[in-house]
């Protein structure tokens, strides 16, 4: 501490603290929750700040949200249905980043999968009940097809797969465009869609809200994928490789072989993303249905910190916060660019809370 | 299937729809009583063009009917989306809901079917029903009055059109654009370039400059940003607009083809209001007389005489003149319209052929 010299006025005697970070060793669980739910104080905190000054009383704002956005079933519905493809979109980030593979190419596999998928439908390939299962084969192929010219760059020549996944969704993209206004554009309405997928090439519906099994799929998926990672010989290799490919390839884990299949996998999944939305949603393969799938996939994937079951909890927020930027809209007039300034300030708090759980933060005055 | 897919084809030559006949069958719709209507746009409200021209539409009618009209913008065409919007809305005791894209044509169709006790207004959507309508306006009026504008302003003759996506509404501006420039320039031709994309300031950037480059000194436009009427400002070239007045943005701007919602949603609302909702089969598809657009017109390098020629055929138009009259072959001289007959609407929607003249990318 600086020492005050008895002729100074005390106000010139300042503290200067510095923070000095040491990397934490462990994080109790307390602490984690913890940190989490401050970060998640302090986003409300500033929404509830940001919409006052919009002009939205802030006692309105919690009785409607409370009242209109969770507390019905038809709500809980509408969450719900979001939830199911950013699930899978987050798992089919998650099983590449979790091999150090950084798959940017997600809206890409999304649309080879829904084409794959669609090609199916509109042959009219296989009898019908086995249609559905036939489409997710297809979309599952299309996507893993779509992801191996970048598995195969990165491994054999070391080329950067954030930039080849990336660009090649951009194809994919010129390729749907081809195929909704040539070959595939609708027979009936002559519109930029495919044509409607018949009852059978739809995911069936659940009978409560508008869901249909797109969200229990998600969710076997991603207890699935729980399992093999926390449970099976697979994914303590994975976890291996991940954090020292080196020494994993030394002590003899078959590095190349779990790569192939995390790739593959991702894009398998990515594939299946698509066809959620195509069969499990909108009935027929339309022009932007994997608009945004892209960030949601990437953002879901690192708040969930690559935990399957991580994912599908932050889906779900991610889906309370999409409608409930809706019923803001609805209810308060509150236009849609602060919708999104809200989003992003939830999603930066909860982000910036890892930092808290990374490093252990000490104050030292700088004397 | 091609089977199937044929006759349907016939059976939905309006298309406009996709119509299911049966639903068609069912009671008229009951009156609403005390009107509350709410509007979910697809873009952000102040795109410059197709959304904000129905945001427009809405304050105006807000004044109009002196009631509050609210509205959620930037819902994706995704039925994730687009059915808790709506449902949130009838939740809130809107009766009416009006939307903004044919990516909603599907989920409205739904939404028409859960809440019979609800009407639907889907601007460029496709499905109809007792309790839904689809509306689009015969653009190909406007455009074609607006490129009698392009025709008349060209000394190349090389008039530019930075178009959206290539399929009938689309397709059959550009068509227009060049035969109201022929009308009065027979020497005029027309290169279209197509984004691939309804707003993207970027590639319209890129596809102006490349037509300018070219050599064509007046630019049209079925984009919904104002991007090529900025552009052909910087290049001192001249330009036509689409949705709305587009010299707000751009002194190039001579004319533009303009949406006037609010003339089509006032008496529909009304009658909604009074129980006289009429269901459309086919949806409805509105010419300039029946409020689905006009053009703002025209700017200073317009000459007296021009803008005289262009308002006088307004007028034709207005009585009853139509676009695609016969005898109308295309670019490859195939007769598609025959002498004495008129464009049926099934075939606008479906239309993917150009007349002589318009070169693509």
């Amino acid at each position: 501490m600086t020492s005050a010299s008895p002729a100074a006025p005390a106000a010139k005697t300042r503290l200067r603290l510095v923070p000095l970070l040491e990397p934490r060793q462990s994080v109790a669980e307390g602490l984690r929750i913890g940190i989490y739910v401050g970060s998640l104080l302090l986003a409300v905190l500033v929404s509830v700040l940001l919409l006052a000054g919009a002009g939205v009383p802030p006692g309105d704002l919690g009785r409607e949200i409370m009242t209109t956005a969770f507390s019905s079933p038809r709500a809980l519905g509408s969450v719900l249905a979001q939830t199911a493809p950013l699930v899978v979109a987050g798992l089919a980030t998650a099983i590449a980043f979790r091999a150090n593979f950084w798959n940017i190419g997600l809206e890409g596999q999304m649309i080879l999968g829904a084409i794959f998928a669609s090609y199916v439908a509109i042959h009219d390939i296989g009898p019908e009940s086995a249609r559905l299962l036939l489409m997710a084969v297809a979309a599952a192929l299309g996507g893993m097809i779509w992801v191996a010219g970048p598995g195969l760059l990165k491994i054999r020549l070391g080329v950067n797969e954030v930039i080849t996944t990336l660009l090649l969704n951009y194809v994919a993209f010129n390729l749907l465009l081809h195929l909704l206004y040539g070959p595939w554009k609708d027979p009936v309405s002559a519109f930029p869609h495919t044509e409607q997928y018949e009852a059978f090439e739809k995911l069936p519906q659940l009978g409560w809200q508008n869901l249909t099994w797109a969200l229990p799929l998600s969710g076997l998926l991603a207890l699935a994928l729980w399992w093999a990672y926390s449970f099976s010989r697979l994914g303590y290799l994975v976890d291996l490789m991940r954090s020292n490919a080196t020494m994993a390839r030394a002590v003899g884990v078959p590095v190349l072989g779990l790569s192939v299949a995390s790739i593959l996998g991702s894009g398998a999944v990515g594939g299946l993303t698509g066809f959620a939305i195509a069969a499990g949603i909108e009935g027929r393969m339309t022009q932007d249905f994997f608009v945004g799938y892209l960030f949601s996939g990437v953002l879901i994937a690192f708040l969930g910190r690559n935990h399957p079951l991580g994912v599908v909890v932050v889906a779900f927020f991610m889906a309370v916060l999409m409608l409930l930027g809706q019923s803001l809209q609805v209810f308060f007039g509150v236009p849609s660019a602060l919708v999104q300034l809200i989003q992003a300030v939830f999603i930066i708090c909860v982000a910036a809370s890892e930092f808290f759980l990374t490093y252990r933060m000490h104050w030292r005055s700088a004397a | 299937m091609t089977i199937f897919r044929s006759v349907l084809k016939l059976a939905a030559v309006g298309t406009f729809a996709t119509m299911q006949l049966a639903g068609m069958a069912q009671a008229e719709f009951a009156a609403v009583g005390n009107p509350k209507p709410a509007v979910i746009l697809f873009g952000p409200s102040n795109d410059g063009g197709w959304s904000q021209a129905i945001d427009e539409a809405r304050q105006k009618l807000e004044d109009e009917l002196d009631m509050r009209i609210p509205q959620a913008e930037e819902i994706p065409e995704s039925a994730t989306a687009i059915r808790p919007a709506a449902e949130l809305f009838i939740e809130r005791g809107s009766n009416i809901i009006i939307g903004s894209a044919f990516g909603y044509s599907d989920t409205f169709k739904e939404l028409a079917e859960q809440y019979p006790e609800t009407v639907f207004i889907n601007p460029a959507g496709t499905t109809n029903g007792p309790n839904l309508k689809s509306v689009y306006g015969r653009t190909y009026e406007t455009q074609y009055l607006c490129g009698m504008v392009a025709g008349g302003l060209t000394k190349s003759n090389k008039i530019g059109f930075v178009a959206a996506n290539p399929f009938g509404l689309v397709n059959w501006t550009v068509n227009a654009y060049l035969m109201g420039a022929r009308q009065v320039n027979p020497d005029a031709e027309l290169s279209v370039v197509f984004t691939g994309a309804w707003g993207d300031p970027v590639k319209e950037r890129a596809a102006t400059e490349a037509l300018i480059e070219q050599g064509v000194d007046v630019v049209g436009q079925h984009v919904d940003t104002p991007t090529p009427q900025i552009v052909a400002a910087e290049h001192g070239i001249y330009g036509t607009g689409h949705h709305r007045d587009l010299s707000e943005f751009s002194a190039a701007t001579q004319c533009s083809s303009v949406w006037t919602w609010d003339r089509f949603l006032k008496p529909e609302i009304e009658k909604i209001a009074a129980g006289a909702f009429e269901p459309a089969p086919y949806g409805a598809f509105l010419s300039i007389a029946e409020g689905g657009g006009d053009i703002a017109c025209c700017g200073d390098a317009v000459s007296e005489e021009l803008k005289a020629k262009v308002m006088a055929e307004r007028d034709a138009i207005i009585a009853g003149k139509q676009i695609f009259a016969g005898p109308l072959s295309d670019r490859d001289g195939t007769l598609r319209v025959a002498e004495g007959e008129v464009l049926s609407d099934g075939d606008l929607w479906g239309m993917d052929w150009f007349v002589d003249g318009v070169t693509g990318q």
